[in-house]
């Protein structure tokens, strides 16, 4: 649970760490990412009657396609929605409603895609195998999951630290002007920023529809508002602040869930975030910027 | 004729509420407040209403009394915490408010009947109450913004740090304008609550709150016939274009995101500033945007 909380909310750090902008459509994006990969692997669970057998697409192969997918609709948002804006220099407040219009056009897409209805993956897509461990009951699927998450954020934090990609996106983090000035190309740093950022999404669209075993329109935006908590918690722009935000996340839910009542464990969560902000806003780990600078020398 | 009328009345209410709830967004924004509250206090203010008269017996007018004063306390009191914030920071610390609110009105379901809500509310507000209601909105922003009260918040909008060294209490003006934000839509959902019969938690939701901002930026955030314009184009556009209502998202989304792009100052701001323009004579190549960051 918490694994997923911090695939998805990393892509939404990264885009806030480098573009100080809250991309609301983010939930959006990680819900077409798992209607693409329900596609991949069954066409007819959205179209009965389609000409494609069943297993049209092996699992593995479902995921890199919703991850493409994901990432390209993050270019396309970042094209439409954001590029106008940063060309006039536009504030925070004109990003933030730009990208609730385009998460509004992305939801309103999927609902004419899937009339409303939950779809789920067909039964036996992922092997169903309970492992005993240590008295924990744990299936294959949450350990897949699990180890799909760190590599993931092991490919994220190579691609930050140890190219020279992550060096110009993390110059841009610092300052566009700067980055610019020392010649990075600052449009295609973002058209990567967003397309990662899309393909987390769509990675976690995914893992999310596995876990629940069900993909409709609306999936995205509960992750969304939980994502606001994660980053906040982990500080807004922090890569390793969002994995370990996440995990704990997902622990005081399923804690809140077990302990006190699961009709609570939205208010709790969310006077967390608000006694954060209160608390410390910049979080428990430092942002992309700082971590930046501690990698200068 | 009158059937006519009588056939859009409801129309007409729909827009008024959405006005009551798009002013309470546009008193923050005009104060330079990133506050995305106005769904929860809303909540907070028709649940006042609603239990008033249900629970305690008491009239409507008083209930709605009673909605109007718990509203601008619940702004009130958010103004405190929020003191400390800026920017996206108070826009996300204001959703909380708002998934708070939401949660525990589904949690409580001894006083605000959870999910089903609450129902059965005598329906006492007529259209005209609601007409009223917008004259008297209007008359106090007006007064409001041609006051020394408006013109401080202009300047804490357009710049912090010059708006205290004019002597203005940039604190003490956010948490008025946090308050009128309260009372407004507190009021607003008083009025919603005893115009609908029922009311759910999850109509003060989300999708409020992106309506009630939808609003301000497609009006315009300075001048106040803005959340009118916003508010009555949003409610009434996809009543024109029925055959698309099944694009009733599409049509938000796509219209937000074209004036924000290619309007940035709303409807009613960009064709005030054209027209002033015209007016003194000089057209400048290429018009700056109107107003300050919100």
């Amino acid at each position: 649970m918490g694994s997923v909380y911090a695939v998805f909310a990393l892509g939404f750090t990264l885009i806030f760490g480098v573009h100080h902008i809250l991309n609301l459509a983010h939930g959006s994006v990680a819900m077409w990412g798992a209607f693409i990969g329900l596609i991949a692997v069954s066409p007819a669970a959205l179209w009965p009657g389609t000409p494609f057998p069943t297993p049209f697409l092996p699992l593995p192969v479902a995921v890199v396609v919703a991850m493409l997918g994901g990432g390209l609709i993050g270019v396309l948002l970042d094209l439409v929605a954001f590029r106008p804006l940063r060309k006039r220099q536009a504030s925070e407040f004109a990003a933030l409603v730009s990208s609730i219009g385009a998460s509004l056009i992305l939801l309103s897409l999927a609902q004419q895609l899937s009339g409303t209805n939950i779809v789920r993956f067909p039964f036996g897509t992922f092997p169903i195998e309970i492992f005993q461990f240590a008295g924990l009951r744990l299936t294959l699927l949450q350990i897949t999951i699990v180890l799909s998450v760190v590599l993931l954020f092991g490919a994220l934090v190579f691609y930050l630290y140890r190219t020279s990609f992550g060096r110009q996106v993390r110059a841009v983090a610092v300052s566009e002007r700067t980055a610019t000035l020392l010649g990075v190309n600052t449009t295609s740093v973002y058209l990567q920023i967003f397309f990662i950022s899309g393909a987390l999404a769509g990675a976690a669209g995914v893992l999310i529809g596995l876990l629940f075993n069900s993909v409709h329109f609306l999936m995205g935006e509960p992750y969304l508002l939980r994502a606001f908590v994660v980053v906040v918690l982990g500080g807004l722009g922090s890569v390793v602040g969002a994995v370990v935000a996440g995990l704990l996340l997902g622990m005081i839910q399923t804690l809140t869930v077990v302990y006190v009542s699961s009709g609570l464990s939205d208010a709790i969560i969310f006077s967390i975030l608000f006694a954060m902000l209160m608390i410390k806003p910049t979080g428990l780990f430092a942002g992309l910027r700082r971590d930046a600078r501690v990698t200068r020398a | 004729m009158s059937d006519w009328l009588i056939g859009y009345l409801p129309l007409v209410s729909q827009s008024i509420l959405a006005c009551g709830f798009a002013f309470s967004q546009y008193i923050v924004l005009r104060a330079g407040v990133f506050s995305v509250a106005t769904a929860g206090l809303a909540s907070i203010g028709a649940y006042t209403a609603a239990l008033a008269t249900m629970r305690l017996g008491a009239p409507p007018a008083i209930a709605l009394l009673a909605s109007l004063v718990v509203g601008a306390l619940a702004g009130a009191i958010l103004s405190i915490p929020l003191a400390r914030l800026r920017g996206v920071f108070q826009a996300i610390a204001t959703l909380a408010f708002v998934q708070i609110v939401l949660s525990v009105a589904l949690y409580i379901e001894p006083v605000t009947g959870g999910a089903l809500g609450l129902n059965g509310i005598p329906h006492v507000i007529d259209t005209w109450h609601l007409v009223a209601f917008l004259v008297i909105v209007v008359y106090l922003m007006l007064t409001l913004g041609a006051s020394s009260i408006g013109r401080a918040f202009d300047a804490a909008r357009q710049d912090e740090t010059v708006a205290v060294a004019l002597g203005i209490s940039v604190v003490r003006h956010h948490a008025l304008a946090f308050m009128l934000s309260g009372a407004i839509a507190g009021l607003t959902g008083g009025l919603y609550a005893f115009h609908r019969y029922s009311i759910v938690p999850e109509q003060f939701g989300f999708s409020l709150l992106v309506e009630s901002l939808a609003a301000v930026v497609l009006g315009g955030r300075i001048s106040v016939a803005g959340p009118i314009v916003g508010a009555i184009t949003l409610t009434v556009l996809p009543e024109l274009a029925r055959g698309l209502a099944e694009q009733r998202y599409l049509l938000h989304g796509a219209l937000l995101m074209l004036v924000i792009i290619y309007l940035p100052g709303g409807i009613v701001d960009t064709v005030k500033f054209r027209l002033g323009q015209r007016a003194s004579g000089r057209l400048a190549n290429k018009p700056p945007a109107p107003g300050g960051q919100p």
